[in-house]
Formats: structure tokens, C-alpha cells, sequence
């Protein structure tokens, strides 16, 4: 068979007539039985360099993607041409994995995806013992380098699956984004007959601008005024999920059809706003990175960063899932240059921060290698041996196994960790290692901000793809400079927007008859949580009047037809009357009775001692009680508390009202805590 | 070896109806060759050895499942296991020595592998042993611990458990040569979760990871229990069952084996294997003198070898269930 019998069959099954040159290279190598490592840009088309051999396979092709979007799209479209494919996520029910499962078993499937994360699942482990095996392809393969962005422990055992194969083989790992140095780091880790084919990497249809701003407001203002412009449907990527959600607001609140989208919404709605982004229901889907990668839809005109990713491979990375069908796209990057107290660029300030915490202390290493030396402990059983956040203990969970110190080990349906017999001392060098190269990657993409060279240029070199290409698509070429004005009308607009939207306390659930409430804000994003800060540590007298207002106002705005029979409020950990006295005013003011029945039982902790939810949750559990039960039966509560974190005092209080027959009951707090832990 | 040869070495340890002495033989004409195991799998006819037509098929298969071993090899490395195959410097010396071309192609382990490589005695009896018997047990488990011997225990009640417990007792060294596959012994792998990690048990089994526990594995093992140490001390044996079969075994191949001398009374088979060419030891695992007339009559071997036979002799088992 020659590279003409093969386009024949290609055309027959894909429909394709010819494949470019550097895709014949790679189908041809893995037709043969070899390893290769793919670097080609975004559009380049690498799935059909491992579609087209799966056909040609006896058995199955096993795809490792982190891209779960990615997989549904491109079952889709196979099962649309007749080839057999499947994939198995979190998003499927477990009835659902497993019939894909059985169908692989029952060689019904050519092509299979699956999400690294699923390696875990004992169903599928089971399979693996019996499935017919062809090929396997790990897509985004820069995620198995830490020094990689995105790196993902989960695809540690990927590559330790693809050292164990047998040679003969063919294994296909691709990526449109790695630098030489990432490359070397997969050739490393995979091994063996490793060989890389590596594209260029320049899109030449990107209109690159970066926006330099003074301010969160300036963003804000530039958006409202323009975005309606840009021709098409885009994205834009904010730093914070909190921020997805007050940006995609504020543009709604001027009349542009936007939403927000973070990986803390569920399945459901994820896939909803994916839906609604293909039919370009919208102008723009606001998000954390976690969307986009591996969405395949051509036309996204335009990506929009308020916050400037982790280094310029990301940056590449994001914005690389625009413009695919190869028309003009609108690339832009704000940055707020306003200086700080002690000198520091604004923006720069978030991400170099993310780099210095992205570890925990060596202490906190310390202390769960300690638990675990005393016994075998699943996520849940060492965050309360050693009261550590859940962030923090999957840190160092992935860290610890890493470092082979300590192994995930399966005990009947749940998974725990054992300390390893002979493991070695915690390296604490490596995390240090990889915390200035971080640093190094960020201020090449701060560097990216302040480049006069053409922007593409850039990104290219810093990928270390050297082809040498005229570029002249960018704000430093061919193209005006974008700047934005500030004035008072403006500036009004923000303020009434700022004093019109409220967070929602996310407390309902199944057995309680609390439900959702509201907050006056958010902690950490305007002057409200430096007031409360104020009052509560350092003896600042009771909580200002404007905190009231702003309350009273979200109270209003959500609840405004609402009737409620009684006030009450959370007593507090240590004496102190100010969220007493704040309930009492609050209370007035909506003509409502206040009671103050509603008592501890039981000295607690303040709840921020404790790190983790399940600590949080053990700590208030049953330190409730109301004077008078018999009073409760019917009523309907407003519970008042100063600050909502995790919520497991409102909850716990939820309970207990429920229990003496109260009909609903619903939490009001002045402030809510941005990134509380579960 | 490189790790990625794990692959191979569990898929040759597996292939069904394969004798481990011959899988031994394939080994042994790979190193002949200066090839390794991988090759031989890679390689279009197997390196050119002659191989019998059923071989050659069951070979073939367990070529087309490698990628499936591969998936049980990572799963069993990810969870902390240790696969040693035969001829690693890791895989005990005494093993190999003792059980020659039917020793283990792979180890399956957990814990100190260390332990592979220190002096090693084992202790053997009874499910239902006596009080003297289980005191017995402690006093030789002391004396080897304060040898600095490691005790090799086969994890069953009776004398396996007291052992244990006493060589952990006396802060001593132990190997818990398993029923099972070493991935099915989660229970005993949390009850002695300490002594693991700490580096004073070594759990260890040849079966399929996946295997649970069955009466041929469990007499398989006791091969490896003898095999792995280079004394061997009874506590208490019933006139059939594991124990006395390996003992005889034992005996035929001219281990010097230790039987504690049972007391008038006793209702226990110990003085027949002593009669049978076991030492005597007393209760403290002291030789004694021979005070029964060692009985070397022909017809009392065979008839020895008759009774053992359906369990004594391992290499009539291919451990790969």
C-alpha cells in the first residue's frame, strides 16, 4: 500500500481527498508502528493523523484527552462518517461509561476517548485486561510536563501506561503549543523511540492588541463601549471565576448578551453555555480558562483577556482556539499598569501571587507525611487529620506521590493513600525550581505586554518555533493602538451597577427548608470587607452605616415581596454585639420583629481557624439551639450573619430551625468570602 | 532491567499451561543469547528457539495481550507494588538457589524488599495448633529475631499468625508469603500498615495479583515459603494436609528440615517425620539427640512420595492461575 491507496481509502471513509505532506509524514510513521511526538498549530488538522490510522487498525485506538468538550464534538462527527467512536468522562452517567466500556470490550468501537482522570475507574482497569489494543494517542501532551502550563498529575500514569507498552506499538502524542524545552521533556518522559514532528506555529489571521489601563474600571468601560463592535461570537477570559461572574453582569447590565462560565458550574449548565457558544446564542461566553480548549467551533472571532495568563505559551494556548477558520480574529489583552504601594504593576500582582502560593509550606508537607506515617488516609480523613484546605491537600497529595513518597492506593471502592516503606526525604529543591521558572515565564509574558516587535513574533520565538515569517498583524505594525477614556457618566454607570448586584448564598439542599440568600457583596472586591475588617479586629465600633444601607438593598432587590416573621442572627463565637446590633437595626428598618432566642449550646472556634469544610462542619455541628422551639412552627426567618464563608454555620442553623418546623429560612449576610473551601 | 520490561516478564509469567521450569528454560536462552525478555516477545519467532507447537501458540497469545499486561503492570507500580522478576539483584538469592528452574519467574511485593536478601528460616504448622505448639513457635521466632533472621510465615492461623505476631513481637523481620494475589490482600495490608512501612514486613506472592484465594494457591505457596528460607522449623503437623506434604517434600529433595519433638501425649504427626529424617528440636528449637532410629527404609520414602504427590510437588503446578 502507497501513499495513493491510502488517499483512496481516506476518501472513502473521510471524505478528504489528499493529506498535506507533514500529515502524511505522521500516518505513515504510525501505520509503520512508531512513536512520534506532533507539534502542530491549532487547525493544522492532528486528529485525522490518528483517525485515519485507527480505521486501519484490527483493534481499538485509545485517546487520552483532558478536553472533554473536545471528545463529545469529535464522536460526534466520527459516528456521523460511520466509524465507530465512543468516549467515557465525568460528564457521562456511570450507566453511560459503562456501555461504552462494554462496546469496547465487545469490539464494536474503533476509536474510544477517554479523559486521563478515568485511568482510576476500576471498571475501566478491569477492560484494559481484555480490550483489543491498536494504538494509543495522548492529545494536549505538553498537560504531562510540569514544565508545561497545565500540567496535570493525572496524566502522570499515562506516561507511565506508555513506558510499559509493548514497543511495537504506535503511540502518537500531540500538542500545539510546546517550547523546546516542554519538547524535551516529553521526549524524556515517554522515551524509547521517541521522534518529534514539529510545524510552524504562526496564525497569521490574528489582529493582536494589548490594552494598557489604570484600573479594574477602564476594562470594565472598554468593554461596554466596544464589545458590540467586534464583529461575531467570542470569549473572554478573566482571571477568577468570581470575576466571570461580574464581568458577564456588567455587560448584560448594558445590553450585551453575555454569560459567564466557570468550572464550578455543573454538567449541566456547562454544556448548556458550550451549546449555546456553538449556535452563537450569544456575544461573548465570559470564563476561566476552563473553557474553550478543544471547543470546535471555527469562527470565534475574537478573545478577550482581562488578566494576563501565566506565560506567553498559555497565552498562545488561549487564544489559539479563535479564528480556526482562518479569517481575520480580534486578539486583545488588557493590563493594568497602575503601580501599587510597594512599586508592583497591578496585574502583575494575581499571577505572581498564584506562582508563590502554588505550594504550601514545607510544613504542611510535613504534617500530612506525619498522619500518613500513622495510618493509610483517603483526601476527606487527611484534611481533618491535619486541618489543611482541600486546594492545599491535593497539592500536596500529587506532590507526595510525585515524589514517590507516598501511593494512591485502591481499598475496596475507596481510594487512600499509604506512606511508602523507604521513601525518600521531601524535595523541596524541585518546587523552588519550578517557582522561578514560572516566574521567568510570567515576566516573558509581561514582556509580551511591553514588546514593540510584532506581537506574533513574539509568541513564536518564545515557543521556539524559528521559522522565519513576516509578521505585521498587530497593534505594533499595521494596526491603530486601542485606548479607552474614562468619564463621568461612565463612572456613574459602574457605581449604579456595583450597587445593584448582589451574591447569591448558595445554601439550599435537600433536607432543610433553607434556602438561597444574598449578600451586600463581595468580600474581598470593594470597601466592604476592609469595613467589616474594621470593626470586627480592630476595634472599630459597630459596623458602618453604609453597610447597612447596602444590605437593606440587597435584602430588597431579592426579596422585596417576601413576607418574614421573625429576625434572627448567628450568636457570636466571642462576646461582641455587632452582628447583634446590626440584626436589630436591620430589623427596623424592614419593620420586621427581631428575636434573640437563637443561642449556642456549645463554645465553638471561629469557623476561620478551620481550613477545611468537614472541619468547619464538625466544629458548629449540634452548637445550636432556640429558647422557645414550640415558637418556631410556621415561621419564616431571616438568619443574619456578618460574613458567609462556607456556610456551614447557616446550614447547621438551617437544620436545626427546620427540625422545630420552621417553613423557610433564609441567610442574609453583609459580605461573602471569594474561593471559600467547599 | 529496565522497568519497561515488567511488561514482559508478567506476560511470560502468565501464559497458561506453560510449566515454570520451561518459562525458566526461555529465560535462561535469552541471557544465553545476551538478549532480553522483551526481545524474545518482540522479535518475529521468538529468538529462533525451538518451541513446540502448543508453546509457540500460548507464546503468540500472550505476545497479542502484552498492551493489556502493560495496563495491569501500571496499575500495580502506581499502587506501590514491587514486581521482581527472576533475574533481578532484587529477587532472593535463597529462592533461586533452593527451587533452581522452578523458582518464580516474578515476585509480586510489598514493603522492604530488603528483606529478600537477609537470612531467612521458616516457621510451619498447624491451623489448629496446640498451646505447645503456638509457645514453640514464639520460642523460635525469638531466637530469630535476635539472630537477626528473618521469619518467612504463611499468613494462615494457627502457627502463620504466631509467627508473625511474635517475630513483630521480638522487633524482628517477616515474610508473609500470600494465599492469594498480592492485590486482593487489602485487610492485611491496613492491619499490618505500620510494620510495612517501617521495613519489617515484606508481603510477597507469586500468583496473579488478581487471584483470590484458593487451596491450590495455598499449597503452592508452601514451595515458596521452604524455598525462600534456609531453615526450616515445625511446630505442629497433621499426618496429611500443607505442612506435612511440604515437609516430605522437603525431605525428598534433602532439606535438613526441624521438627519440635512432640510430647507422649500429643496427637500430632511429628514424630513420624522425625522418624522420616526431620531433626528433633525441643521446645525452645534446640537440636536434640536423635533419639528415634532414623527409619531410611525404601518403602517408607515411596510411600511418602505417594502421599505427597498431588501436593508436594510444585513444579507440577503452573503458578499462573
Amino acid at each position: 500500500m502507497n501513499r495513493f491507496d491510502y488517499e483512496k481509502r481516506l476518501k472513502s471513509i473521510f471524505g478528504i481527498d489528499h493529506f498535506y505532506n507533514e500529515q502524511w509524514e505522521a500516518v505513515q510513521r504510525i501505520l509503520n508502528g512508531e512513536r512520534i511526538l506532533m507539534i502542530q498549530r491549532t487547525g493544522f488538522g492532528k486528529s485525522l493523523c490518528y483517525q485515519f490510522p485507527a480505521t486501519q487498525f484490527e483493534g481499538i485506538t485509545v485517546i487520552f484527552s483532558p478536553l472533554i468538550a473536545l471528545m463529545r464534538d469529535q464522536v460526534k462527527a466520527l459516528n456521523g462518517k460511520g466509524i465507530s467512536a465512543r468516549y467515557i468522562n465525568s460528564e457521562q452517567s456511570v450507566e453511560e461509561n459503562s456501555a461504552a466500556i462494554q462496546d469496547a470490550l465487545d469490539g464494536k468501537v474503533k476509536i474510544l476517548y477517554i479523559a486521563p482522570e478515568r485511568q482510576e475507574n476500576s471498571e475501566w482497569i478491569e477492560a484494559t485486561r481484555k480490550m483489543n489494543l491498536s494504538m494509543v494517542v495522548i492529545d494536549e501532551a505538553h498537560t504531562i510536563s510540569v514544565w508545561g502550563h497545565d500540567f496535570r498529575p493525572a496524566f502522570r500514569r499515562i506516561i507511565n501506561l506508555v513506558k510499559l507498552l509493548p514497543q511495537s506499538l504506535p503511540v502518537l502524542a500531540t500538542t500545539a503549543t510546546a517550547t523546546k524545552r516542554v519538547q524535551q521533556d516529553i521526549e524524556h518522559q515517554i522515551g524509547g523511540r521517541l521522534t518529534t514532528i514539529r510545524g510552524q506555529l504562526v496564525r497569521d489571521n490574528f489582529n493582536l492588541y494589548v490594552i494598557k489601563v489604570h484600573s479594574e474600571d477602564e476594562k470594565l468601560v472598554w468593554l461596554a463601549q466596544n464589545l458590540n463592535r467586534i464583529e461575531g461570537t467570542g470569549l473572554i477570559y478573566t482571571g477568577t471565576r468570581v470575576n466571570t461572574e461580574v464581568y458577564a453582569k456588567w455587560l448584560v447590565y448594558n445590553g450585551i448578551n453575555a454569560i459567564n462560565y466557570n468550572a464550578g458550574h455543573d454538567a449541566d449548565t456547562r454544556k448548556d453555555v458550550e451549546n449555546g457558544l456553538m449556535q452563537n446564542r450569544y456575544k461573548c461566553v465570559v470564563s476561566t480558562n476552563a473553557l474553550g480548549m478543544g471547543i470546535d467551533k471555527p469562527d470565534i472571532r475574537f478573545i478577550i483577556h482581562t488578566q494576563i495568563p501565566a506565560s506567553p505559551i498559555h497565552y498562545y494556548q488561549e487564544i489559539g482556539r479563535a479564528g480556526r477558520d482562518g479569517k481575520p480574529t480580534t486578539i486583545i489583552l488588557f493590563y493594568n499598569e497602575q503601580k501599587d504601594e510597594n512599586g508592583i504593576e497591578e496585574d502583575y500582582e494575581l499571577p505572581k501571587a498564584f506562582i508563590d502560593g502554588a505550594r504550601p509550606s514545607k510544613e504542611k508537607y510535613l504534617k500530612a507525611i506525619e498522619a500518613l506515617k500513622q495510618e493509610p488516609l483517603g483526601e476527606k480523613g487527611l484534611m481533618k487529620a491535619t486541618n489543611l484546605k482541600q486546594t492545599q491537600i491535593r497539592v500536596i497529595k500529587a506532590d507526595l506521590i510525585d515524589q514517590g513518597i507516598a501511593k494512591e492506593v485502591v481499598n475496596g471502592k475507596s481510594k487512600v493513600l499509604e506512606y511508602q516503606f523507604g521513601a525518600r526525604e521531601l524535595d523541596t529543591q524541585s518546587f523552588e525550581d519550578l517557582r522561578i521558572a514560572k516566574l521567568k515565564d510570567l515576566d516573558a509574558m509581561v514582556g509580551y505586554v511591553n514588546t514593540t516587535k510584532p506581537r506574533m513574533q513574539y509568541l513564536c520565538e518564545f515557543l521556539d518555533d524559528d521559522n522565519n515569517v513576516n509578521y505585521s498583524n498587530c497593534d505594533n505594525t499595521n494596526l491603530n493602538k486601542l485606548t479607552v477614556t474614562v468619564t463621568g457618566f461612565w463612572r456613574d454607570k459602574l457605581s449604579d451597577f456595583r450597587e445593584s448586584y448582589f451574591p447569591v448564598l448558595d445554601v439550599e439542599s435537600r433536607n432543610s427548608n433553607i434556602v438561597n440568600g444574598v449578600a451586600a457583596s463581595y468580600y474581598g472586591v470593594s470597601n466592604v470587607g476592609n469595613a467589616l475588617h474594621r470593626s470586627k479586629y480592630e476595634n472599630g465600633g459597630d459596623f458602618p452605616d453604609f453597610l447597612l444601607r447596602l444590605t437593606l438593598k440587597a435584602f430588597h432587590k431579592t426579596f422585596d415581596n417576601a413576607r418574614f416573621d421573625w429576625v434572627l442572627y448567628v450568636p457570636p463565637t466571642h462576646s461582641g454585639d455587632l452582628v447583634k446590633n446590626f440584626a436589630a437595626k436591620f430589623a427596623s428598618a424592614i419593620k420586621v420583629p427581631i428575636s434573640h432566642k437563637l443561642v449556642k449550646v456549645r463554645q465553638t472556634s471561629e469557623q476561620k481557624v478551620y481550613q477545611n469544610g468537614w472541619l468547619k462542619q464538625d466544629n458548629v455541628k449540634d452548637a445550636f439551639s432556640y429558647l422557645s422551639p414550640e415558637e418556631v412552627n410556621g415561621k419564616r426567618i431571616l438568619l443574619l450573619d456578618d460574613i458567609f464563608d462556607s456556610g456551614a454555620t447557616m446550614k447547621e442553623i438551617g437544620k436545626l430551625l427546620t427540625t422545630m418546623g420552621a417553613e423557610t429560612i433564609v441567610p442574609i449576610a453583609i459580605a461573602k468570602t471569594v474561593g471559600g473551601d467547599i | 532491567m529496565m522497568e519497561n520490561e515488567l511488561t514482559y516478564w508478567v506476560a511470560l509469567t502468565h501464559t497458561p499451561q506453560i510449566w515454570t521450569k520451561r518459562k525458566n528454560e526461555i529465560i535462561v536462552y535469552c541471557f544465553n543469547l545476551g538478549k532480553t525478555i522483551a526481545d524474545f516477545f518482540e522479535s518475529e519467532s521468538f529468538l529462533g528457539m525451538e518451541l513446540k507447537q502448543g508453546e509457540y501458540e500460548l507464546l503468540t497469545q500472550a505476545k497479542n495481550e502484552l498492551a493489556n499486561y502493560a495496563f495491569l503492570v501500571e496499575e500495580l507500580l502506581n499502587q506501590g507494588y514491587n514486581i521482581i522478576p527472576i533475574i533481578s539483584g532484587e529477587y532472593s538469592p535463597t529462592l533461586k538457589a533452593n527451587l533452581k528452574y522452578n523458582a518464580p519467574i516474578v515476585l509480586y511485593t510489598k514493603g522492604n524488599k530488603q528483606i529478600l536478601q537477609e537470612k531467612a528460616m521458616a516457621i510451619v504448622g498447624s491451623r489448629n495448633a496446640n498451646d505447645t505448639a503456638l509457645q514453640f513457635t514464639d520460642n523460635v521466632a525469638k531466637k530469630a529475631s535476635l539472630e537477626y533472621k528473618v521469619v518467612v510465615s504463611g499468613f494462615a492461623k494457627g502457627v502463620d499468625k504466631q509467627a508473625l505476631d511474635s517475630a513483630l513481637n521480638y522487633k524482628g523481620q517477616s515474610i508473609i508469603v500470600l494465599p492469594q494475589g498480592i492485590a486482593t490482600f487489602a485487610s492485611g495490608m491496613k492491619k499490618y500498615y505500620k510494620q510495612i512501612i517501617e521495613g519489617d514486613v515484606l508481603v510477597l506472592s507469586v500468583f496473579h495479583p488478581k487471584s483470590p484465594w484458593a487451596v491450590d494457591l495455598a499449597m503452592a505457596r508452601n514451595s515458596i515459603i521452604y524455598g525462600l528460607a534456609s531453615e526450616i522449623y515445625v511446630a505442629q503437623s497433621n499426618d496429611k494436609g500443607g505442612t506435612w506434604a511440604g515437609v516430605c517434600d522437603g525431605l525428598k529433595k534433602g532439606r535438613k528440615i526441624f521438627v519440635r519433638q512432640p510430647s507422649n501425649k500429643e496427637k500430632c504427626a511429628n514424630s513420624t517425620l522425625i522418624s522420616m529424617g526431620a531433626t528433633p528440636v525441643d521446645i525452645e528449637g534446640s537440636t536434640l539427640q536423635t533419639t528415634v532410629a532414623y527409619d531410611t527404609d525404601e518403602t517408607l520414602c515411596s510411600f511418602v512420595a505417594e502421599k505427597a504427590a498431588p501436593y508436594g510437588e510444585p513444579e507440577q503446578l503452573s503458578l499462573s492461575f
